[in-house]
């Protein structure tokens, strides 16, 4: 346990070191032949992509180029026209995105998507569905064992807001509709983590804060997932900075294709990225 | 909210003097019949709110009864029990006092189903008549036993109302807002036209009874004479705590939680695996099956039925109540439905305008303060509670 | 059944099926261009049909007493009135509120809506009582055994087929037309392509209201009647009838109510012991086309941007 903890930090701190051991690795997921259509746009064009256990894999391409249509169409709110997604070993093509989040992927939102007027620790429930008691009798009658239950998730989500922003941690009965851009962003991600996925999707995540604060954001990032066993990640952003740190490999779309695939050093030198990326650094 | 939370909760004595005064002003303003007076009361009332909110009063005294929240409890139940005793022998404030615990007991279900969940009904009216003609029906033509009565209106309308399912689960907006517009349309026409029940005229509803007390006779206890409707009275007392229980446990659960979820947005509840179908039907039927016991009550209190007192006007004042107290928040329903139902029956002046009234005041209200009277307080589960 | 009869109830139902169809394609319209519903339309008709019968007791009074004068000023009076209201209550109402939660729009115009209503029942003299509806128009007519055909009802279909048309030619045609359009497929657009966006929205509203007054007319010249409460009814179908049709969409708005008359008179005749369900026979039907449909028969597409 131990062991395994300071190879992920070791991981964590150096993407180099950490490919190597990837070779090896299980694949995660991967999307094969993978098509999405909305009428003449084709947003998907037999998209092949395969993520390790464990990868942090940035998705980038320039705006329109089906990023966001990717995470869509895995997590099951939009049906994919051909092709595959499995995950860990199961086929999850078209699954609704309950049982895709059953199965194990949890993704924030390009635009921040949090129930404004509920509080930072309804937020983070919310994401905490699959491992709290649903039933009506647990909830409206047995109230001891609710609340037994109830405290624990507390304690739970307070450590993993603790670990983005302390001071956040100690207002977990806030409104969110009160907070700033970053802190709402932190928290989209703590619920996506709370539920321990073994995949996590980070659309944009630092769409609207400044340069420190991403770097921050990341940082964190890179924490928790030096907690969490074995927790993959795909990442979208446009900022190229935060690629060349955190991911160990890339894929460039562009028009809903794959043009490029390989290290950030790899795909930054290839001929068709810089041409699609025009004027992108 | 937060710095609230770590000093020691406020002292209960403004909150004690409070309900005291308030139980005061409500008597005195379901005792007075002078029209002046009536006017003179509604405005000290109003002063009163205005003045103890701006010195604060009001708030302290909010804040130490949601820290105490058995007290605020047991003084509401003890300020009903104080009122009901004081009108003892008056049948049409009793009678008055009826109707609002059955209305709050309606709009607690409508509450349920779109304050929480987000699910529009604007068949409330109707689900509350399926409830009264179930009781007219079972009390006139069987032998159930009027407690099973008032839970089979209540069965009876989450029965009729899960008809409605399968659009109310498939339709959005504006479109699943015909669904029961039309249902309520629907209703009416159909009990006019029926004649099994009754027709425009509509069917009597027997009396209550139970253990072999009969409801309609008046109570004498030795000198003491207490109004028929004092048996009725107590009866919704203590379904409406019952009710109340029920939806609050439910709205500081994850049940609540659920339902706030799919409300506020669909597609994010989803993702993280949210069952949508299984948690609206849950409020769905739920608050129908509320809605509908609340019919049936009122049925056998008033003691008839009819098609006209159950339009789709009516579905509205009950929708116009919840967003009057403030949406989703169960305190707001009382005092929304004390206002709606007490003042144009004190005010004579504005009886013949109060349909009117109550719909300028929802638009005003909607245009300036779309929270409502009493805005509903972020979630916790258990009040008073704070982390280790 | 004798074949009259049929005609008769085939009559009847055009007449019902204009009127809703005129109501209808109202809701369609605002929605088209501001994405909400305003309940208030039927209530608007009631204020309409209302406005109406005040012009002719005003013009009787005032000895103006020839048959096509008379109904050529109560419809202009009333259509011009009906479509300042529209256009005030877009203004007042309407716009300030368009960016909040749909349910409360759908809300603040029922209860507006409740508000003209019980304006009319209470401040319109004996309000409260149904209004005799002067026949304005010729009422000769010609009887084919069973089968009465009335000339008003002709005129009426006709004048109504004309403004339908009017509308249709109006919204195609137009140079008004094609900003209402572009202001109902994509509000930032039309702005930037100089199109007053808030002139359009109330043009816009104003027309469906004015269509609405014209529908109280038909339904007051038709019934020989009107009543405080009409338009609560009238409103209601007539938003089922957009609904049902498909929101946003002309033709389905009046495929729908035609639609909804058609099924009015199929109950009625269909079941012939039981003619009064044939409303509850209709709505039964439209809630069923909404949980086979649940965006309208010619369906709305939407696919939410995630
Ligand atoms: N629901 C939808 N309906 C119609 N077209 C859509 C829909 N969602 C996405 N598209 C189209 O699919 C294409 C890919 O869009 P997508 O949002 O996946 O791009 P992206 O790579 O995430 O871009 P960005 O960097 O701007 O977020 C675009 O042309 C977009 O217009
Ligand atoms: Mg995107």
């Amino acid at each position: 346990m131990n062991a395994a903890r300071k190879t992920k930090r070791a991981r964590a701190g150096s993407p180099a070191a950490a490919r190597k051991k990837k070779a090896e690795a299980a694949v995660m997921m991967s999307a094969e032949k993978l098509t999405k259509r909305f009428g003449g746009v084709v947003a998907l064009d037999s998209l092949e992509l395969e993520l390790r256990q464990g990868e942090i894999l940035g998705l980038i391409g320039p705006n329109g180029s089906g990023k966001t249509t990717f995470f869509n169409v895995v997590t099951g709110i939009y049906p994919a026209n051909d092709g595959h997604v499995r995950f860990d070993g199961a086929d999850i093509t078209n699954a609704s995105p309950q049982s895709v989040y059953h199965a194990g992927i949890a993704r924030t939102f390009q635009r921040s998507r949090l129930s404004l007027p509920l509080s930072i620790f309804d937020n983070i429930m919310i994401g905490n569905h699959a491992r709290l008691n649903q039933g009506l009798w647990f909830n409206l009658i047995s109230r001891a064992a609710f609340k037994q239950e109830f405290e624990e998730s507390f304690e739970t989500a307070r450590e993993l807001v603790h670990i983005f922003d302390a001071p956040l941690a100690d207002r977990m009965f806030d409104p969110v509709a009160g907070l700033p851009m970053i802190d709402r962003r932190r928290i989209e991600i703590c619920r996506a983590l709370i539920s321990q996925p073994k995949l996590l999707l980070l659309d944009e995540p630092s769409a609207g804060m400044t340069h420190e604060e991403t770097a921050q954001l990341m940082d964190d990032i890179l924490e928790v997932r030096g907690r969490m066993e074995g927790l993959s990640i795909i990442i979208v952003e446009h900022e190229m900075g935060v690629i060349e740190r955190i991911t160990e490999r890339c894929v460039v779309l562009n028009f809903g294709r794959k043009i490029a695939e390989g290290t950030f050093k790899q795909i930054s030198n290839d001929r068709e990225v810089q041409e699609a990326y025009l004027g992108i650094e | 909210m937060n710095s609230g939370e770590k000093q020691t909760p406020a002292t209960l004595w403004p909150a004690l003097a409070g309900t005291a005064l308030t139980i005061v002003y409500v008597i005195l303003l379901l005792k007075v019949e002078s029209q002046t007076e009536v006017i003179g009361l509604l405005v000290v009332g109003a002063l009163a709110i205005l003045a103890t909110s701006w010195s604060g009063h009001l708030a302290r005294a909010g804040q130490a009864l949601t820290h105490h929240e058995s007290i605020l409890h047991l003084l509401v139940i003890f300020g009903a029990l104080v009122i009901i005793g004081f009108f003892r022998e008056d049948h049409f404030t009793l009678l008055l006092l009826t109707t609002v615990m059955l209305y709050v007991l309606a709009t607690l279900g409508l509450n349920l189903q779109f304050g929480y969940a987000g699910v529009l009904n604007f068949a409330g009216a109707s689900f509350f008549g399926i409830g009264g003609y179930t009781a007219a029906v079972l009390g006139a033509h069987t032998p159930v036993p009027d407690l099973l009565i008032i839970l089979a209106g209540g069965v009876m309308a989450a029965l009729i109302g899960s008809i409605l399912l399968l659009p109310v689960l498939r339709t959005r907006g504006h479109y699943a807002a015909v669904v029961t517009i039309a249902f309520a349309l629907l209703f009416k026409v159909f009990l006019e036209v029926n004649d099994i029940l009754g027709g425009p005229q509509g069917l009597q509803v027997p009396g209550m009874e139970m253990f072999g007390w009969k409801f309609n006779n008046n109570i004498e206890i030795g000198a003491l004479e207490l109004s028929f409707y004092v048996n009725y009275l107590i009866v919704i007392l203590l379904v409406l705590i019952a009710a109340f229980a029920l939806v609050r446990r439910l709205e500081r659960s994850w049940v609540g939680l659920n339902l706030d979820a799919l409300r506020l947005d669909e597609t994010a509840a989803t993702c993280f695996g949210l069952n949508i179908v299984r948690w609206k039907v849950t409020a769905f039927l739920l608050g129908n099956f509320l809605i509908g016991i609340a019919g049936a009550l009122s049925g056998m209190v008033i003691g008839f039925v009819a098609p006209t007192s159950f339009t789709f006007a009516d579905s509205l004042i009950l929708v116009s109540i919840v967003l009057l107290g403030g949406i989703g928040n169960v305190w707001g329903l009382v005092l929304a439905t004390a206002i709606v139902v007490i003042i144009p029956e004190k005010l004579q002046a504005i009886q013949e305008y109060r349909f009117l009234l109550y719909a300028a005041m929802v638009m005003l209200m909607l245009l300036f303060r779309p929270e409502g009277l009493l805005p509903r307080p972020v979630r916790h589960y258990f009040p008073g509670w704070r982390p280790k | 059944m004798d074949i009259g009869f049929l005609a008769q109830y085939l009559m009847n139902g055009l007449m019902l099926g204009m009127i809703y169809a005129l109501v209808a394609v109202g809701f369609t319209l605002f929605f088209g261009v501001l994405d909400v519903i305003k309940f208030s339309h039927g209530d608007v008709l009631t204020v309409g049909a209302f406005a109406g019968l005040a012009t002719f007791l005003g013009l009787e009074a005032a000895g103006i007493s020839h048959p096509a004068i008379q109904i050529l000023i109560v419809v202009i009076v009333s259509i011009v009135l009906i479509a300042a209201l529209g256009a005030v209550i877009a203004r007042t109402i309407v716009l300030p509120i368009r960016s909040a939660p749909p349910l409360n729009t759908l809300l603040i115009t029922l209860m507006l809506g409740t508000v003209l209503r019980e304006a009319v029942r209470l401040f319109y003299p004996q309000g409260a009582n149904p209004q005799p509806f002067p026949a304005l128009l010729p009422t000769n007519s010609l009887t084919l055994g069973n089968f009465n055909l009335r000339l008003d009802n002709v005129i009426m279909l006709v004048a109504g087929v004309a403004v339908i048309v009017g509308t249709q030619l109006l919204l195609n045609r137009t140079k008004l037309g094609l900003a209402i359009r572009a202001v109902a497929q994509d509000e930032e657009t039309a702005r930037t392509m100089g199109v007053n966006f808030t002139l359009i929205v109330l043009i816009t509203f104003a027309l469906g209201s004015g269509l609405a007054a014209f529908a109280g007319l038909m339904n007051g010249l038709y019934y020989n009647e009107i009543n405080f409460g009409m338009g609560l009814l009238l409103g209601a179908i007539g938003f089922s009838s957009a609904i049902v049709g498909g929101l946003g969409n002309i033709y389905g708005a009046i495929l729908g109510g035609f639609l909804f008359a058609g099924l009015q008179t199929i109950g009625a005749v269909a079941l012939p012991f039981a003619s009064a369900y044939k409303d509850v026979f209709a709505f039964g039907v439209i809630i069923a086309i909404m949980a086979w449909r649940p965006t309208g028969l010619i369906q709305e597409k939407i696919s939410e941007r995630v």
